[in-house]
């Protein structure tokens, strides 16, 4: 189902310098999709048009149907819920419990239920033991999931996040890996905006590469991130996998694809021993 | 808010007004901002304006103070509509004066920040004796003000994306849900100054009790006639606000306005 819909979105902020270059984009629930390009590219620029944030000066953004000029973003936050990059920016409360009812309670979840879910918010995120600490006392990790946890209590139908995985180490990468994919399993969209290809290629079924405001290739990530010259015009580099590939093409072995995760590199593999097998 | 700030942020240009020393830039805030002080009646006040438009004019950033003047007519109608409303006499000459006077201070300033670098106001701190810790202080206030409007456009653009309504509802409603955005604001910037004065530390600053400056600022001609002359008004200005013929001229002026 259709989310979200820019249509040929332009913005600039100062009204000179365009930003966005008329930018078509669909978000769709049960699926994640994942905004790639170089800093300046316009990703966080175009994901702030999703929740109304920003409004378009030309084209329109539509938020399951409702023009974002004609709501307001607490309006629209409810079925669109967007974590920023910097934890320290969102929260404020004296503990990390009210931190996550603050949400709720802007939402309008009832107080016995809004008990309930923060329960078991924090126990997902692991932060159940932290509930009466303050979040400043936090660490940078335990902030970000904090982040993450008071905008997921609501359970909004889209979800947008912004460089969820910069500052984290390589274990809460794989946690917020396997969160994008429960959230996707029941059948919310995802928008992850990020530098990090293997994220990417971990969690993204489409992957829209921004460049000068612009979308300029949007497909199935299988096919985006492993074409080597779409890639290196974003300014990216290959994920580990179809750049192994890619060496082993370059080296005369006959791959029937280029693979972007390791399971299907190993199936080429595979298939190579077997076919060459006397 | 960022477009109220920006009458404060400095723009390298080429223009004469960009080329004087910071000391003689200071000279002429210091006469406009004195002679706005002082001067009480809407006439004298729209030629000191004129004054500066002319010389922002000359800088070329009048395109910049035009935008941010934009920002601040909130306040400037606010001031306006206070004085009209509480004062007992001679109410609109004198809330247009009030209103009149608070331009004229910001454009002061704004013709002095748009045209001077931080560098250069700091090299001319130090160069007028004060030490180095406080020069820095001064500067990286200034450098940071445009930081601090981002940072509080990100926290409150975070927060209602989280339902906090900035947009809708009464004026009390509203300026309670502001109080959300300073706690995050007062702790982001107090982690920031943190660690810029760890920066500061770990790039050597203070491990020399005096260090030379790479720049050094020396008078030119420009430069003395501009202070001379700035010095020169301002001592015009105070004589004549306090004669007779001031007097009649505010009267003059009050008659025209009558009982409004």
């Amino acid at each position: 189902m259709e989310a979200i819909v820019a249509e040929d979105v332009h913005f600039s902020y100062d009204g000179l310098q365009p930003v966005l270059n008329g930018v078509s984009l669909v978000v769709r629930t049960g699926e994640v999709l994942a905004l790639m390009g170089e800093n300046g590219a316009g990703k966080t620029t175009l994901v702030k048009h999703f929740v109304g944030l920003l409004k378009p000066r030309r084209g329109r953004v539509l938020v399951f149907g409702v023009d974002t000029r004609e709501a307001t973003v607490a309006q629209l936050a409810r079925r669109v819920g967007m974590v920023f990059q910097n934890p320290d920016h969102q929260l404020f409360a004296e503990t990390v419990e009210e931190e996550v009812l603050f949400t709720l309670r802007n939402m309008g979840v009832p107080p016995h239920e809004a008990r309930a879910i923060c329960d078991a918010v924090l126990r997902e995120f692991d932060l159940a033991r932290y509930r009466d600490r303050s979040p400043y006392s936090l660490s940078v990790g335990e902030r970000k999931r904090l982040a993450l946890a008071s905008v997921l209590s609501y359970d909004p139908d889209v979800l947008v996040l912004d460089e969820p995985t910069a500052g984290q180490d390589y274990f809460n990468k794989s946690k917020i890996a396997r969160l994008v994919n429960g959230l996707k399993r029941r059948g919310k969209g995802v928008v992850v905006v990020t530098h990090d290809v293997e994220f990417a290629a971990q969690v993204a079924d489409r992957v829209a590469l921004m460049a000068g405001g612009r979308v300029v290739r949007e497909g199935p990530a299988a096919e985006v991130l492993t074409d080597a010259q779409a890639i290196a015009a974003a300014r990216l580099t290959l994920p580990q996998i179809p750049a192994a590939a890619a060496i082993l093409r370059e080296r005369g072995v006959k791959l029937s694809r280029i693979p972007l995760l390791p399971g299907g590199l190993y199936a080429e593999v595979i298939a190579l021993l077997d076919g060459g097998a006397p | 808010m960022s477009s109220v700030l920006d009458v404060f942020r400095f723009r390298r240009k080429n223009t004469p007004l960009h080329r004087l020393d910071p000391r003689a830039k200071f000279a002429i805030l210091v006469l406009f901002s004195a002679a706005s002080l002082i001067l009480n009646d809407l006439a004298s006040l729209l030629l000191v304006l004129v004054a500066e438009v002319a010389l922002l004019a000359v800088a070329r950033s009048a395109g910049e103070w035009l935008r941010s003047l934009k920002g601040l007519s909130m306040l400037v109608a606010m001031i306006l509509a206070l004085n009209y409303l509480t004062l007992p006499s001679n109410r609109l000459f004198t809330a247009l004066t009030l209103a009149l006077r608070f331009i004229c201070l910001t454009t002061a300033f704004s013709v002095f920040f748009l045209t001077t670098a931080a560098d250069e106001l700091a090299t001319a701190l130090e160069a007028s004796g004060l030490p180095r810790e406080y020069s820095i202080m001064f500067t990286m206030s200034l450098r940071f003000v445009p930081s601090l409007a981002r940072d509080l456009q990100t926290i409150s653009d975070a927060l209602r994306c989280r339902g906090l309504e900035l947009e809708k509802g009464g004026l009390r409603t509203r300026i309670r849900n502001y109080t959300y955005l300073l706690v995050p604001l007062i702790v982001y910037e107090l982690r920031r100054s943190l660690m810029i004065a760890e920066a500061l530390e770990a790039r050597g600053f203070g491990a020399l009790k005096r260090v030379e400056p790479y720049v050094e600022l020396r008078l030119g001609r420009a430069d003395y006639a501009a202070i001379a002359t700035s010095c020169a008004l301002l001592a015009l200005t105070v004589a004549l606000r306090f004669t007779s013929l001031y007097e009649a001229f505010v009267r003059l002026q009050l008659s025209i306005f009558g009982e409004l």
